[in-house]
Order: structure tokens, then C-alpha cells, then sequence
């Protein structure tokens, strides 16, 4: 069954605290993907990159237009559009095989037999059985970004929604989980969209790059990446890509003046 | 190095890292150990041995000088002598051979205790001395480790029987302040309406000190004694607890329930899956606050109000100038007291499993 995930003239404005007046994070977004697809979004802070994760997410509510799945209109969260955070945000009580079983437990199914051997088979997924009965705090950061990943997928979202998963890990534990996401998306073939900082994180995973700008935000251009996967972060192609996406940013070969 | 290893065949190491992680951690403790000089074996010696000689001392001094007071039952104190006595040596005859075997746990606990043990020991017998063999303390009013011993054994029924009273009244006064503690602070916590009537009920009955209660309760509960001193152990429990819970609840992280709420979680489940659990360390901390306003409040309320408890008992006794008595139900509440402190402590380590890693 395919899947359209629709934006239509979104815009979302913040009261701020101190001054009383209104900004606008995002202005006017019209946007389609599909299953399918890797959009991954990138833009200097202040564009508005993890408003519209929130608000595809349904956590927020947008100021005016609509935004739909397959038509119908997105009215607050649901499993079905799973989301990992910058933080793991791992619920510091439960062991991890409760993490990754909390929403089963959420819906009252955990008692199923089948429910039992999707967690077993998640653990190995992210290769941590052997921690299945130890707390988060025992946990290094990638572990505990690997289990909060079990615990969106268990839910078998439609839709995976990344807000700057990997920003708070060292490059070699980053640069493997990458790989490890890029291959639950390539087995699931969801729509997955991600926000990155890292524009070479962007072009290494996305088949789409959504490039973002502030004040207010708005998406600047699109790029599909027309690369095979695995990508190599050498290649001519691939640096191309990303001097391109630098350039729009303003940075990259021209100095910013 | 190679004559540690000897002393202590059940260390085997096979050199390689395998055996290394076999290792229990007394036995890296003891690799790692410098090992110990003939001076301080011998030191270590004399300091085990101490609390037999003391011991003895004690006895001696107790059974040798001529006592000045009346001195029922005078077996009592010597024997929880020689009962001490005979626990150590036995305790000592177990732990030499094990620590011979590498198992140096008993002997290691015994040495860390005994300078302890040997001050009691000196203590007591000056205390007796002070107390039964000269006028040193004001007779009666400081009663001889034996007259305390003669009152607890000869009135044990009265003092269980007050020790139920005041265990019953606590316990029930205390789940109660635990139960609507929580009840008010974690609906409080999540609910800022519920908070703004609830706020100032906590802001008045808060500064008012547990004994300012009891005058109150005693005129208003004049037929009903008991609710009021229920009430009295009640309102602190409550209040600790409510206040804690409060904040717990209400300082939950955003992001967690961002993350329950993508997870399908309900309204009901935002609050018992995450607030909840999420506020369980304050929640702990303000039932172990709560318990020992808890303790406060039922002795005050025993000894002004209520006609049974050892609050009550000490009061009755200290009419009849039975000073021994009033001791002994000193150790009651000392018993009582510290075994429900350490119920509840135990309790909350379980509770808060989690923690550990977090705190440290």
C-alpha cells in the first residue's frame, strides 16, 4: 500500500515568553513524499527543521493549512508515525526490554506470544540482548540511541520520523548507526524523514535533501541524491552534492560576507 | 607475590585475562593488597582479642565489687555478658580458620568491630560502676544497665502490649498520610485547578508544628480520642508527602512525555506510566520524611493524649519513679523505630532500582 504524506500551506507561529510578539517557524509549506523515500532536512537553527517534524509527529497542532496522510488529516500522535529524539529520552525505570515494549504495554498487548518474539527480535536487531535486563543509565549513549530506535520501530511505523538522531554521538558510533538505519529503512521501505546538522549525513542517507531557510522558514530547494546505495562519502558525485547543498547554505567555497 | 598466592589456595589464576575476570571482588581487594608486615598481624591480634579482655573485665567488675542498691535478678546483665562473650569466641573460632582458607570476610568484619565492641565493654563497666557500686549517678534516676534489663524482662507483656498501641496507631495514621499524600500531590502536580485549591491548604497546615496540633485535637476530640491523635500522625505524613509528590510530578521532563505520547500512550497512562515513576525518588524521600515526623507525632501524641503506647508508658512510669522502666521502653522505641526506618529503606532501594548509576 503506498503512502502520501501531504503538506498544505502549513504555517506554524511561536508566542515567545519575553516579548509578546509572534515568530513564524514555518511559512506557508507545501510538500509531498511518499513511502519510500528518505527526505533529509537541513538548514541553519531557527528554520523551522524540527517544528515540522513536530508537527507531522502531531505533537504540535499547526497555525493554519492542513497536513495529511493518504488524505486524512493528522489530529494529535499516533505509533503509527514514530519518532526518535536528539536525546534517547529512554524512561529511566524501565529495563531495556520494557523501553523497546513500552507502547506494546501502552496498547495492552504485551501478554501476546508474537509480541514477546518482536521485542526478542528487535534486541538482536540492535545486537544489545545480552542488556536486556540493565537500566539506561548503564548505558553508553549509542546503546541507549539504539534501544530508543527499537522502541519506535516495535510500533511498525508508517512514517519514521528522525530529529537529529545521531547529533549527540562520536563520529565512529554515528557513522555506524547510520549504516544500521539505512538498512531497517532499506528492509521496510517506510518513509523515513530525518533532521541532520550534518549536511554529509544529509547526502550519505537521504534520496531526497530538503534544503531549509530561516526567517521564516521555508524550504529553499530540493535535491534528489541520484546515488547508489551504499554511498561513498569520497566520491566525486557525492562531494559535488554536498558543495552544492553548502553553497545554498551560504557556506562551503564562498566565504560568508 | 608468589608466597600470597600460596597462602591462599582458593585464588587460581591461570595468568591469562579469562582467569582475571573470574575474580571475585575480595579476592582482586587482596592482588592488589600490600601484603601485611609481622607488626601489624600481631596488632591486628591484640585488637581481636580486646573485646574478650574487656569482656572479662566487665564480668569481673560486676560480679567482684559489692553492689550498693538493691539489685534484682543480677544474673541478667551477666549473663548477656557471657552471652556476648561466647557469640564472640564463637564468631572468632569460625572466622580464623576461614580466613587461613582465603575467606578473610568474618575475620575482617569481626576486626573492623571490635575496637567498637571493646569501648562498650569499658563504657558499661563504668557505667556500672558509676550506677550500682558508688553514688557517682544520682540513684535512681540513673538506673544500672541490670535494673533496665530486670524491667524489661519483668514487664515485657506491658511493653508489647504498648508497643502494639503505638505501632498500630503509627502504621494505620502513616498508610493513610501516605495514601492521600499521594492522592493530593500527584493531582496537584499534574493539575494546575486542583492546585489552586489545594495550594493554600498546604501553605497554612505546613508551618504549623505536629505538637501544636494535640491541645486542638485533644479539646475538639474529646469523645473520639483516637481519630484525633490519628489525625495528628496523619496531617505530617501527609504534608511531606504531598509536598514531595507535588514537585515530582510537576517537574517531569517534556520530552518524556513527548516520547510516551508518540508511543500511543492515554492521558491515564501519561500520568501513572511516566509521571508517576518519574517522580518516585521525590516520592521516597518524602515518605522517609514523612515516617519520621511519624515517629515524632505519635510519641507526642502519647504522652499527652492517648492512654496507651510507650509514648503513654513513660509517662505512667515516670509517676511511679520507676526510671528502669522508662529505659526500657527507651529500647522499645529504639527497636521499633529503627526496624521500620529500615523496612521503609529497604523498600525504597527496591523502588528505585534504577537509580543506581543515576545518583552515583
Amino acid at each position: 500500500m503506498s503512502l502520501i504524506l501531504k503538506l498544505d500551506k502549513v504555517t506554524k507561529s511561536f508566542a515567545r515568553v519575553e516579548t509578546r510578539d509572534v515568530t513564524t517557524a514555518l511559512s506557508e509549506i507545501d510538500l509531498e513524499m511518499h513511502d519510500g523515500e528518505f527526505i533529509s532536512l537541513v538548514g541553519t537553527s531557527g528554520c523551522g527543521k524540527s517544528t515540522m517534524l513536530r508537527l507531522i509527529a502531531g505533537l504540535i497542532v499547526p497555525t493554519t493549512g492542513t497536513l495529511s496522510v493518504n488524505g486524512e488529516e493528522i489530529r494529535g500522535t499516533s505509533p503509527t508515525r514514530g519518532m526518535m529524539f536528539q536525546k534517547a529520552t529512554l524512561f529511566p525505570w524501565l529495563t531495556v526490554e520494557k523501553n523497546i515494549s513500552f507502547s506494546m504495554r501502552m496498547q495492552g498487548t504485551y501478554k501476546q506470544q508474537e509480541s514477546r518474539q518482536e521485542v526478542d527480535r528487535l534486541l538482536q536487531v540492535i545486537g544489545l540482548e545480552r542488556f536486556r535486563r540493565d537500566y539506561p543509565a548503564q548505558l553508553s549513549g549509542g546503546m541507549a540511541q539504539r534501544v530508543a530506535l527499537a522502541r519506535t520501530l516495535i510500533c511498525k511505523p508508517e512514517i519514521l520520523l528522525l530529529d537529529e538522531p545521531l547529533g549527540a554521538l562520536d563520529s565512529f558510533t554515528r557513522m555506524n548507526m547510520q549504516d544500521e538505519i539505512l538498512k531497517i529503512w532499506q528492509n521496510n521501505r517506510q518513509l523515513a524523514i530525518m533532521v541532520t546538522h550534518d549536511v554529509d549525513e544529509a547526502v550519505y542517507m537521504g534520496t531526497k535533501v530538503l534544503v531549509m531557510e530561516p526567517h521564516p522558514g521555508r524550504v529553499m530547494g530540493e535535491i534528489p541524491i541520484d546515488l547508489e546505495y551504499p554511498r561513498n562519502r569520497s566520491s566525486a558525485k557525492f562531494v559535488e552534492y554536498r558543495n552544492q547543498i553548502l553553497d545554498m547554505l551560504h557556506f562551503g567555497s564562498r566565504e560568508k560576507d | 607475590m608468589k608466597n600470597k598466592m600460596e597462602n591462599a589456595p582458593v585464588l587460581q589464576l591461570d595468568g591469562d585475562a579469562k582467569g582475571l575476570s573470574r575474580l571475585t571482588r575480595e579476592q582482586l581487594a587482596e592482588l592488589e593488597d600490600r601484603e601485611k608486615t609481622p607488626r601489624e598481624k600481631l596488632f591486628d591480634g591484640i585488637i581481636l582479642a580486646l573485646p574478650i579482655l574487656t569482656g572479662i573485665l566487665a564480668l569481673m567488675e560486676y560480679l567482684l565489687l559489692p553492689s550498693i542498691h538493691d539489685n534484682p535478678m543480677p544474673y541478667l546483665y551477666s549473663g548477656l555478658l557471657i552471652l556476648f562473650l561466647a557469640c564472640y569466641t564463637l564468631a572468632l573460632f569460625v572466622g580464623i580458620p576461614l580466613h587461613r582458607q582465603g575467606r578473610k570476610k568474618v575475620l575482617r568484619y569481626l576486626r573492623y568491630k571490635a575496637p567498637l565492641y571493646s569501648a562498650l565493654l569499658v563504657v558499661g563497666t563504668l557505667f556500672d560502676i558509676g550506677a550500682l557500686k558508688t553514688e557517682f549517678f544520682t540513684y535512681p534516676l540513673v538506673p544500672s544497665v541490670n535494673s533496665v534489663l530486670y524491667a524489661l524482662v519483668t514487664d515485657w507483656k506491658t511493653l508489647a502490649i504498648s508497643a502494639l498501641h503505638t505501632l498500630r496507631l503509627m502504621m494505620s495514621g502513616y498508610a493513610l498520610g501516605v495514601i492521600v499524600g499521594l492522592a493530593t500531590g500527584i493531582t496537584c502536580g499534574y493539575s494546575r485547578k486542583v492546585r489552586y485549591w489545594i495550594d493554600p491548604i498546604i501553605k497554612f497546615m505546613g508551618p504549623i508544628p505536629i505538637s501544636a496540633w494535640v491541645p486542638i485535637i485533644m479539646a475538639f476530640a474529646a469523645k473520639s480520642l483516637s481519630l484525633g491523635n490519628l489525625f495528628v500522625v496523619f496531617i505530617g505524613v501527609w504534608f511531606s508527602v504531598t509536598v514531595a509528590s507535588m514537585a515530582g510530578v510537576s517537574n517531569v521532563d517534556r520530552s518524556y512525555f513527548d516520547a510516551a505520547k508518540i508511543l500511543g500512550a492515554s492521558q491515564r497512562q501519561l500520568i501513572f506510566r511516566v509521571a508517576i515513576p518519574h517522580a518516585m525518588p521525590n516520592i521516597m524521600a518524602g515518605m522517609t520524611q514523612g515516617m519520621s515526623t511519624a515517629c515524632t507525632a505519635i510519641m507526642v501524641a502519647e504522652m499527652l493524649g492517648v492512654k496507651a503506647g510507650l509514648g503513654w508508658y513513660m509517662t505512667w512510669q515516670k509517676a511511679w519513679s520507676l526510671y528502669n522502666n522508662m529505659f526500657a521502653s527507651l529500647i522499645v522505641i529504639f527497636l521499633i523505630f529503627t526496624v521500620v526506618t529500615k523496612i521503609l529503606n529497604a523498600f525504597k532501594k527496591r523502588v528505585l532500582r534504577w537509580q543506581i548509576g543515576v545518583t552515583q
